[in-house]
């Protein structure tokens, strides 16, 4: 029984979405089309909606003026370490805010989250004269990981995400002569594995478009991310539209490609330690 | 010997505004060897607790408790020879139903022989041997309970500890399991501590019942003391289905008056109430000592009431007519065969012997 | 005392290593910072000099016009994005499961392109010339081409319009989550009462999806009060502070001109501004988030 309320509300839902979608999905595409033409070789700079000729120049000529592959192989490793420690540490972190009642836990607790109100501008002098002058890391991947080892971002997300696993499972364990660390290992990751997958892909993606730290601590060309590396390239060659499209879709691509594979933990992934009701 | 005593145990709790909240006063008892005991009351009374600091999963404010003859406050779960059945089961949902078994045995560096033959044993007792290799989510919530009960049993501990196991089960499958347990007592000659909000399984269960309320413990009795000789009104009120009718009075001359009614008292309630001259007090009398008129199952008229039927609840096996004394509602359970309308003035004849009086202020039975 | 610890020591454990880490790059930065906005840095002998760095702060009229342009830009940006993510939202809550899901990806997909890759692809979308891709699509309706970001009065709307065109698919999600949680029930009983499709929305979906709009607000404001990078890769700040944010230019001060005293120094009015926001949020929100 559809009224022909519900029947125009449904089309005209359809309608904006379609006109919506291309609106958002335009500017990826023009990167991917805009890399396949050569506008620079004709100094047209035009870039079409769909090439006349398709062309791999743009991309040899990224690749052939920029240490691009070293990039990405750097981006690659620094987002895969940080993943790692930050899926461990913020997971362990989060189980005993959210399951184990020590004292402080809650004074800890709330002095952690106070500072998540500050913003990034602040400490970023301090941590870089900390990084640079103190800990002399600059243009090194220590230097890049060891202030993102684990975010309290991540720790307050898996404490909201632990609490909503059962605690009679904990002292199930606990009575069945599990150490407390068994207990965190045997018991707790492996039912908590959803979440850890969604962090472990929320913070892969974070790391690899990071921009403003990796750019701080990073000098020479063969130290860059690819983030970092794009943009330098950007402000060095900017009339060479076609090779910053190509860049562009080399950064991208990997996320792009993750995020069609994991569609699924992308989109519930966001509701995770979010506004509840 | 593994007796479970608590000795001037208190919990408290600091909620989140640092203020205290008790949930366990001055707790004293002793759940003998191989005694079955159950915990009952109303959600927050503090049974749970009490249950979850025997098996040290909570830490006790103050006080002692003792399992057989060790003094157990620092121990660890683990070292306290216990095992514990959770109401949710509590079963890790990745393992299969022989690794749920055979994980606390493991833990504690059993040999895999041992193990593997203690699991044997515990499944075929409760019909799990062919269900060893799967996960518990393919389970039915009866075969669950099952398995929650076999993790149990392979701990072969001094004291079973049961957290409300059956409040997740429907109606037909709890009276099944209830008698599976009960059986199943026998058969382990354990001591067993069990915690319930259900006065039906508590009746059932339970050897001796402790009745706690608001950190208290009321009454610690067998179930059939607890409900012929309840010691205050919040046990009479709370064992018993429906529960016991307070009617308020008050007591002059060996007679007692209320609203619409008065009695003479027989000569050993007079002097079992000489304190109370003047005084107002509540008769408690439970639901089933009330009798029509028609249908008096010999309980002589001496003693009646005379109200309008308000409402009529047939049950096949027995009618439950409400009426009003004063403002109290006072339920009876009547004879189905019993003639009740609603509407209709009826006669309600009191069985007197089966009357409890109570102090209005102390809430303490009187002794009769 | 001891006794207490023991019994928690493994908790004290599971958090050792990131409360270290916390102490060493976030704490200890703050109080750094907060040290620093009082100082002439100098990496040997910093010199204390009160408030100087706050009195040169206030007495520059790039640093009001930087407050400007970021207050400008966060209320024309978040409340316009918000409706958009809602109706967008509203319309997805329409079609069935496999389309929600469909468009939910769509919507959310550029999400996952960097700052810097979103940036530089606008920044070409931007072209001035008329065969940019805006001013040509302009030109297919007969307009002239417009020098969007090297104008003094498009410039800061440009780096608007990328938002507005941007990716709204996490909010989409958590609307349409908040959506899907309401029950039926209400609007079968609010069809029996004979509601108008505006009264259901107006006394029924709105009310019951505050909490997700006030926690898209607040989340917004704050990350639209540090806008960077589309600044840093499109403008940098120009033309004539047009796009100067407070962010950029606190990344001015400390890393072009490498006045640490003076950056941190706004940094933390920066932070006072966000405070206010958050504690808003906090009274907001008490109810509502567990912590």
């Amino acid at each position: 029984m559809q009224s022909k309320g519900k029947i125009a509300v449904l089309g005209v839902s359809i309608t904006m979405l379609i006109i919506w979608g291309i609106i958002t999905i335009i500017p990826l595409y023009w990167m991917i089309i805009g890399s396949f033409q050569d506008s620079y070789a004709d100094a047209s700079m035009k870039i079409s909606m769909w090439p006349e000729v398709w062309s791999f120049e743009p991309f040899s000529r990224f690749f052939d003026k920029t240490m691009a592959w070293r990039w990405l192989l750097n981006s690659l490793i620094v987002s895969s370490i940080l993943t790692i420690t930050n899926v461990f540490f913020a997971s362990l972190a989060g189980y005993a805010f959210a399951k184990l009642h020590f004292p402080g836990r809650k004074t800890i607790f709330w002095i952690l989250l106070m500072t998540m109100m500050i913003p990034t501008q602040v400490t970023l002098i301090p941590l870089y004269i900390l990084v640079i002058d103190v800990f002399n890391l600059k243009d090194s991947y220590m230097g890049l990981i060891l202030p993102s080892i684990v975010s309290v971002g991540n720790i307050f997300l898996m404490k909201q995400y632990m609490s909503t696993l059962p605690t009679s499972l904990i002292h199930a364990a606990r009575i069945d002569a599990c150490s407390e660390f068994g207990i965190f290992y045997k018991i707790i990751l492996p039912m908590a594995k959803p979440g850890l997958s969604v962090l472990a892909i929320f913070s892969f993606v974070f790391h690899w478009n990071d921009f403003f730290w990796p750019l701080l601590v990073t000098e020479s060309e063969a130290m860059r991310t690819i983030q970092v590396g794009l943009a330098g390239f950007k402000f060095a060659d900017t009339t060479d539209f076609g090779a910053i499209m190509a860049g562009a879709t080399v950064a991208s691509l990997p996320m792009i490609v993750l995020f069609f594979a994991l569609q699924r933990y992308f989109l519930q992934g966001i509701t995770i330690g979010a506004v509840k009701g | 010997m593994a007796r479970v005593v608590f000795k001037n145990v208190e919990k408290e709790f600091v909620d989140g505004n640092k203020e205290t909240f008790i949930a366990v006063k001055e707790s004293n008892f002793t759940i003998e060897d191989k005694e079955f005991v159950v915990f009952v009351g109303p959600s927050g009374c503090g049974k749970t607790t009490s249950l979850r600091m025997i098996a040290g999963l909570e830490k006790q404010t103050r006080g002692d408790i003792m399992i057989g003859d060790r003094v157990v406050n620092k121990l660890h779960p683990k070292d306290r020879d216990i095992a514990m059945v959770f109401q949710d089961y509590a079963l890790y949902p990745h393992m299969t139903i022989r690794e749920n078994l055979s994980f606390g045995l493991k833990n504690l560096k059993q040999p895999k022989d041992v193990i593997a033959k203690k699991v044997k044993d515990a499944s075929e007792v409760l019909g799990l041997d062919h269900l060893l290799d799967r996960k518990p989510k393919e389970l039915s919530g009866g075969q669950r309970q099952r398995v929650a009960v076999g993790r149990a049993i392979v701990r072969d501990p001094q004291v079973f500890l049961f957290d409300e196991p059956l409040s997740n089960l429907d109606a037909k499958l709890r009276v099944q399991m209830r008698v599976e347990l009960a059986e199943l007592h026998k058969r382990l000659e354990a001591t067993i501590v069990y915690v319930t909000h259900d006065q039906i399984e508590a009746m059932t269960l339970g050897q001796r019942i402790v009745v706690m309320n608001k950190g208290q413990i009321q009454q610690v009795a067998s179930p059939t003391d607890l409900y012929q000789k309840p010691e205050n009104m919040f046990v009479a009120g709370f064992i018993g289905s429906p529960p016991m009718n307070f009617i308020d009075v008050t007591y002059e001359n060996g007679k007692v008056m209320m609203e619409g009614a008065q009695f003479v008292l027989p000569e050993h309630s007079v002097q079992a109430l000489r304190a109370y001259e003047g005084k107002k007090l509540v008769l408690g009398i439970r639901p089933e000592h009330l009798f029509g008129e028609d249908i008096t199952m010999g309980v002589p008229d001496t003693y009646s009431l005379t109200s309008t039927v308000q409402v009529v609840e047939q049950l096949g096996s027995e009618n439950l007519v409400y009426f009003r004394v004063g403002e109290r509602m006072i339920t009876a359970k009547l004879h189905p065969d019993s003639d009740a309308r609603v509407g209709q003035l009826k006669k309600f004849l009191l069985d007197m012997s089966k009357v409890h009086f109570f102090d209005v202020k102390t809430e303490k039975r009187t002794s009769i | 005392m001891v006794q207490k610890l023991r019994d928690h020591m493994w908790a004290y454990i599971f958090i050792l290593v990131p409360v270290l880490l916390f102490l060493v790059f976030t704490l200890y930065p703050i109080i750094s910072a907060f040290m620093m906005s009082f100082q002439r840095y100098h990496v040997l002998n910093p010199e204390w000099i009160g408030f100087d760095n706050y009195k040169t702060m206030f007495a520059d009229s790039v640093f009001y016009k930087s407050l400007w342009n970021t207050f400008l830009f966060t209320v024309c940006t978040v409340p316009v994005n918000i409706a958009i993510t809602f109706m967008l939202a509203y319309f997805i809550f329409q079609l069935r499961t496999k389309w929600q899901t469909f468009f939910k990806a769509v919507m959310y997909l550029p999400a996952v392109a960097s700052g810097v890759t979103i940036s530089l692809v606008w920044f070409a979308m931007f072209d001035p010339t008329k065969d940019g891709m805006i001013n040509s699509f302009l030109g297919f309706f007969g307009m002239e081409p417009v020098m969007w970001l090297s104008q003094t009065s498009t410039a800061l709307f440009s780096l608007m319009l990328m938002t507005y065109l941007g990716s709204h698919g996490a909010g989409i999600i958590l609307y349409l989550a908040a959506m899907g949680g309401i029950p039926k029930s209400l609007y079968e009983a609010a069809d029996i009462d004979h509601a108008s499709g505006w009264a259901k929305f107006s006394k029924i979906t709105w009310p019951l999806l505050k909490p997700t709009t006030l926690y898209l607000l607040v989340t917004g404001v704050i990350i639209s009060f540090q806008v960077f990078i589309s600044v840093y890769m499109m403008t940098q700040g120009g033309p004539d502070f047009a796009t100067t944010t407070i962010a950029y230019l606190i990344y001015q001060t400390a890393f072009m001109f490498y006045e640490f005293g003076l950056a941190s120094a706004q940094s933390f009015v920066l932070t006072a501004i966000i405070v206010v926001v958050s504690i808003i949020q906090f009274k907001m929100f008490s109810t509502d988030v567990e912590y």
